[in-house]
């Protein structure tokens, strides 16, 4: 599973929450890819992705948050989707 | 600092005095005060407001969220990066809104190409006819 968290630099709402998510993220589905992509170099990719807010975040090329969820609400949204694919 | 009426501060900014008075019910700005005679007046503030607002909606941005930049900028705790995020955001809705645009765009060229015949009648004109057919496929999936 992969994870992408598009953020723009210097958006301190941004970076005070990356750490735990992606800890939670890691700790839930082993072998988790986890990119944070910046948005200003990689403006066509979020379009594509539909990503109109920041900080966000896509789930497997999907937009699933269109804003920083809380600790809970990642790891419910992973399990979700790990065991569907089970 | 001189106190300006509505008139001289429309001519100044450059813009009309009803569009004042809408930037002032949409809460983008207020007069300084008001002359006995019960006339809004305003000051030299008011008009690079009134710029501010003219280029953020240069920039393709609202009303809404041209009054939003304004509270940012009015905010003690607020910092550069929320306006930057305000404006990363505007952007992401300009390219979204060009790519839609440019699909449209990609739409009419296949259109034109079919119409290749120009001295046809209109009854036989192609592009006439797909967006007849389009709209009869749309009527035939209703029934």
């Amino acid at each position: 599973m992969k994870i992408e968290l598009f953020y723009t630099p210097g958006c301190a709402k941004c970076t005070a929450s990356h750490g735990d998510l992606k800890t939670i993220a890691e700790q839930t589905i082993d072998g988790l890819v986890w990119q944070e992509v910046n948005i200003l170099e990689q403006i066509d990719h979020a379009v594509d992705l539909g990503v109109l807010t920041v900080p966000a975040i896509a789930i497997d090329g999907e937009l699933v948050f269109a804003s920083l969820p809380t600790s809970q609400q990642l790891r419910a949204e992973l399990l979700r989707r790990r065991d569907g694919k089970n | 600092m001189s106190k300006l009426t509505i008139g001289k501060l429309a001519a100044l900014a450059e813009v009309s005095a009803d569009t004042l008075r809408y930037y002032e019910r949409e809460g983008l700005i207020a007069p300084l005060s008001k002359s006995e005679g019960g006339y809004r007046l305003y000051n030299e503030d008011s008009a690079r407001r009134i710029y501010f607002i003219k280029h953020a909606q240069h920039c393709g941005f609202t009303l809404a969220e041209i009054r939003e930049l304004l509270t940012v900028r009015g905010r003690d705790s607020a910092c550069c990066g929320d306006v930057r995020k305000l404006a990363v955001e505007k952007k992401l809705q300009l390219e979204s809104k060009i790519r839609t645009m440019q699909t449209m765009s990609k739409a009419l060229d296949r259109l034109i190409v079919d119409c290749a015949e120009v001295t046809h009648p209109v009854d036989e004109c192609p592009i006439l006819t797909a967006l007849e057919h389009a709209n009869g496929t749309a009527t035939h999936h209703e029934n």
